[in-house]
């Protein structure tokens, strides 16, 4: 088997480059003019906005080799399903991988939605299952399930939209969703199902995705404890008698030289205001396990961006240049590829990779990083035979 | 007085015939080969149904309609998808999504809008429906109770509006929750959508006088409309509210009444409808249930082009400003309606009429 490597689409909005946190690109902040000096496309009275430069990335991922793009959801950002219904006439082969909490959608309506937009994109269509980082966040969604529950709701969401799927009728009694006689109507029930990428690293979490998931997606954390962790997860999944793949998000800044990939590290975090530096030493993610997983080695002072060092090439302040996540690669080209085939070796099948600006790391990371990648022949058998 | 014309998109099929038998023009995953074996068939399995939408949508945005309905129907495409799938190829058309309260979080429904409108130019519509019977819903898993229909989708445009509109924004209810919620930065001050609503009986009107800025009509006579929309108005106003008015109606337009007839005849014949069993006609050219099966009006208009014209201008003095119309098949008659009747009503209500950007 292959390895799959997808990109990101920044439904944040766009800087320029890691050293500026301003997103002016592409009309991201229509109504904010200070946002929009510097930037490209005008005030939207052109026709041009902010998905005009977002088609503009799906393409150069599309022609630099990548399967597709995650598209993240948060309460500031734009919607993955919009996102990939807008796009789908406008591209190819790029496949919109939608991140979204089962709680917010019927399971039934979710189905059909997926198999239309399964239909409009032929076949593009994925998810990324999330479950909610909870605390007040999660009610600012209009959400009130208790940290557990909404695992066993994400069970049963996938239960039932497992069940519609090939046209049913299919009937269900669960503590969250009933259904009596549903299915997916012809066409769309000849559509194949979408792959399922699921997130969350808590014990109800691993239940659930041991259950239905293809893929077990976790944010880079030290190698070793990743390792432990898809070694887990896989031997959750093999005692229920299926299987499971995994797949690592990660940021990555790559260039020629490794002194230039940390250069560029250094020039982002010394532009960073002092308040966002006491912010992070601050901060506390609500009731996730996977976000105390990536806070866990965080340091209680910080001076310059070495002290985030926390393996090689693997540096732990990506969230203080952009909003997200914690720990990405740094290093040259070679040492990007190498790193990510330590990964294939401890357990990853897929990749989710990012950097700033998305549309030329796209290109560079497409053209320099992914021919380096050996995928699945890096693995130490295939190698002791080679 | 201004108007609009809304055409509709067939979610579910469309056809020639009146038979409701529903095809899906593009479609080519059916194990159906329309060609003889002798014949090649170049299309292979590059296209499907949605190639067709995407090419009735661009029919009504170039024929002069101001915006499509995308309507509801359980056995077709999501209408959702379906309204981002067009938003990039048509330029000035509102597109109304029709859906129901049981899709979800309201708030998830608010954002997704609010993306919606920032890459439309604010061109989207919401019309909320309450589906179908009981069993129908229990289908797509929604238990709700009959009395609680109308409540809930009350809430549900309460928590949207609210987070579209204000921030923070709070609400606790029976079906919906939201603590600090609405959007900021980059998503806040959009526009939240038109709201269309087609609810019936006391209850439905009340729920339009609250939350409407359209309430749709089914297909009725001239005067049964003139009346309901005196009863609306006035409950609008009770509610400190002004509304427009919206008619849901289909239309068989020939160049002569003759061939209208001849056509609206051979439709109902089609659809199975038994001779002499029940006369169609609701009053002057207004037929009932004549595609009913497979467009969801109740009535269709049949006449001339003059005739049908002078229908239209006659509902809007009963204080129509809103028409919601469909003809199968979508795609060539949105071009036959926007050539020959569409102008005549316009230019008959405001000389001056210039569609809006």
């Amino acid at each position: 088997m292959t390895i799959d490597i997808f990109w990101r689409i920044p439904t944040h909005g766009e800087p320029s480059s890691h050293r500026s946190r301003t997103p002016h690109r592409g009309d991201w902040f229509p109504g904010d003019d200070s946002r929009r000096k510097n930037g490209l496309a005008g005030s939207g009275e052109d026709g041009f906005n902010y998905i005009d430069y977002l088609a503009e990335i799906a393409h150069a991922a599309e022609i630099s080799g990548f399967q597709g793009g995650l598209i993240p959801s948060f309460p500031m950002t734009d919607e993955p399903w919009v996102i990939s219904s807008v796009l789908a006439r406008e591209t190819e082969t790029f496949r919109f991988m939608i991140p979204f909490q089962p709680g917010f959608l019927n399971p039934v309506v979710a189905a059909r939605m997926t198999a239309s937009l399964q239909r409009a994109t032929g076949g593009r269509a994925l998810y990324n299952i999330i479950t909610g980082g909870g605390g007040p966040a999660q009610l600012w969604w209009g959400d009130s399930a208790g940290h557990d529950d909404r695992y066993g709701r994400t069970t049963e969401f996938l239960d039932i939209l497992q069940g519609v799927w090939k046209g049913g009728p299919f009937s269900y009694q669960g503590k969250f969703y009933q259904v009596e006689d549903g299915g997916l109507a012809h066409p769309l029930s000849q559509e194949d199902y979408p792959e399922i990428y699921f997130s969350g690293s808590s014990d109800a979490a691993l239940a659930s995705a041991s259950k239905h998931a293809n893929y077990y997606l976790s944010w880079l954390e030290p190698f070793d404890q990743l390792r432990e962790k898809f070694d887990r997860v896989k031997e959750r999944t093999h005692l229920l008698g299926r299987k499971i793949k995994c797949a690592v998000r990660v940021d990555i800044i790559a260039r020629p030289t490794e002194e230039e990939a940390w250069e560029e590290v250094r020039r982002g975090f010394d532009a960073l205001p002092k308040e966002t530096i006491e912010q992070y030493l601050r901060s506390d993610g609500g009731d996730s396990v996977g976000a105390a997983r990536q806070r866990s080695g965080k340091p209680t002072t910080l001076n310059s961006y070495k002290d985030l060092i926390i393996e090689p090439n693997v540096w732990s302040g990506f969230s203080l240049l952009r909003g997200g996540q914690t720990n990405g690669i740094v290093g040259s080209y070679a040492q990007v590829a190498e790193r990510l085939d330590q990964l294939v070796q401890l357990g990853a099948d897929a990749f989710i990779l990012a950097s700033t600006p998305h549309l030329e790391e796209a290109y560079r990371v497409g053209e320099e990083v992914l021919p380096l990648v050996r995928g699945s022949t890096s693995s130490p058998a295939l190698r002791a035979v080679g | 007085m201004s108007i609009e014309f809304i055409w509709q998109l067939p979610t579910s099929g469309d056809g020639r015939y009146g038979n409701a038998t529903k095809q899906r023009r593009g479609e080519r995953s059916s194990a159906e080969h329309p060609y003889s074996p002798g014949v090649t068939d170049p299309r292979g399995q590059s296209f499907n149904y949605f190639d067709y939408l995407h090419q009735v949508a661009r029919a009504a945005d170039l024929a002069g309609f101001d915006g499509l309905r995308i309507p509801e129907n359980p056995e077709g495409d999501d209408p959702w998808i379906v309204t981002g799938y067009v938003a990039r190829g048509t330029r000035h058309l509102k597109l109304i999504t029709e859906f129901e309260a049981a899709w979800g979080s309201s708030v998830y429904a608010a954002k997704n809008a609010v993306s919606l409108q920032r890459y439309t130019g604010s061109r989207v519509a919401w019309q909320i429906s309450l589906g179908g019977d009981a069993k129908q819903r229990r289908a797509l898993a929604d238990f709700a109770a009959e009395g609680d229909l109308y409540p809930r989708v009350d809430e549900f445009l309460t928590v949207a509006r609210g987070v579209t509109t204000q921030s923070p924004f709070t609400f606790k209810g029976r079906f919906f929750e939201v603590l600090n919620g609405g959007f900021q930065g980059a998503l806040g001050q959009q526009k939240f959508p038109t709201v269309y609503l087609s609810g019936k009986g006391t209850e439905g009107h009340q729920l339009s006088a609250k939350h409407a800025d359209v309430h749709v009509f089914d297909a009725a006579s001239v005067a049964d409309v003139a009346e309901q929309v005196k009863q609306l108005k006035a409950l609008a106003k009770d509610a400190g509210r002004t509304l427009a008015f919206g008619l849901r109606i289909d239309v068989v337009a020939r160049e002569t009444e003759k061939e209208a007839i001849f056509d609206a005849r051979r439709y109902w014949e089609q659809s199975g409808a038994k001779r002499g069993g029940g006369d169609p006609l609701i009053s002057q050219h207004l037929w009932a249930g004549l595609s009913t099966d497979s467009t969801g009006a109740t009535g269709t208009l049949v006449g001339s082009y003059e005739q049908v014209s002078q229908l239209l201008i006659d509902y809007a003095n009963a204080g129509i400003t809103s028409f919601l119309l469909s003809a199968v098949p979508h795609f060539e008659e949105a071009y036959r309606l926007g050539e020959r009747v569409l102008p005549v009503v316009r230019s008959h209500i405001s000389p001056d009429h210039r569609r809006a950007a």
